[in-house]
């Protein structure tokens, strides 16, 4: 349950994080009152999708076929986060830049119009939003602590609300990709784990088999890292 | 909606790179070499991630 509940802190900093970003760059433009009734409107309805979310889950009372739902969209979104951070790892990428993000918004000509500005945060919390609470629902229906799970997403939305309040800048110190590269990994780990239960694998180590896992992903995610690393590059790092 | 259904779903190559993994393990878990199923779908997870990263 532990390793839930720090997959699901951690993708929430990671989310909240970018959508900081955008209230603050929004906040600059109409003001903070109108930025945060909309990032608060977007919250209220991931709390509404989050209570569905809850209820629905539960009520297929087969588990193989819960195992099944939600190991579909562990692994569809782990593969894709660590597919994301080998590649930025690695140079192919641009490393996910808040300030360049902050610029971008603030350069944007319809952040000036309150309508539009308002749904540029509404939009952006929402869909930064929507990874938490696909991670807070389906890691916490499946380990029963959804509560628990959501407790670590807005204990994860707290730290990001202090330390910007404390900042006043785009946190662009928080080490994106590590976290990144990190969730994927265990992410991918507890979906790989309950699809494979769901489609009827006897795992050989237990639940002891997802830290295997994990630790799998970590270790061929850094070899890809390396691999993909241009050699010119690699030689700079020397 | 597009972006909703992205952030859920991913593009269709994480669409196809989780669905031809899961398939492989079910095919391999309806074999007598089942008990490899548990090395196959990682690997091919981790070959998808590749993938993903230059795609």
């Amino acid at each position: 349950m532990m390793g839930a509940l720090i997959a699901t802190f951690l993708t929430a900093t990671v989310e909240w994080v970018e959508a900081y970003t955008i209230v603050l760059a929004v906040a600059l433009s109409i003001g903070w009152r109108r930025a945060l009734g909309a990032a608060g409107a977007a919250l209220l309805f991931l709390a509404v999708l989050t209570s569905i979310g809850s209820f629905v889950l539960p009520l297929i009372h087969n588990l193989t076929i819960l195992q099944f739902v939600v190991g579909v969209f562990l692994i569809l979104f782990g593969v894709r986060w660590l597919g994301k951070a080998v590649a930025r790892g690695a140079g192919l990428k641009k490393l996910h830049d808040e300030d360049a993000e902050f610029a971008g918004l603030q350069a944007r000509a319809d952040i000036h119009e309150t309508r539009a500005a308002w749904w540029i945060a509404f939009n952006g919390m929402l869909l930064e939003g929507l990874e938490v609470w696909l991670i807070v629902v389906a890691l916490g229906v499946q380990t029963h602590h959804t509560l628990a799970a959501g407790g670590a997403a807005i204990a994860a939305l707290i730290v990001v609300c202090a330390a910007g309040a404390l900042a006043r800048r785009p946190l662009s110190k928080v080490p994106e990709n590590t976290i990144k590269f990190t969730v994927g990994s265990g992410i991918l780990s507890f979906g790989t784990f309950w699809m494979l239960q769901a489609l009827g694998y006897d795992w050989p180590l237990g639940d002891a088999s997802l830290v295997a896992l994990f630790a799998f992903y970590v270790l061929g995610g850094l070899g890809l890292i390396r691999l993909y690393t241009p050699k010119a590059l690699k030689a700079e790092i020397r | 909606m597009q972006g909703f259904m992205k952030t859920l779903f991913g593009d269709k190559h994480t669409l196809g790179v989780a669905g031809v993994s899961i398939i492989a393990a079910a095919v391999v878990l309806h074999t007598p070499a089942s008990v490899l199923a548990g090395i196959l779908l990682p690997c091919l997870l981790l070959c998808g991630a590749a993938y993903l990263a230059k795609h």
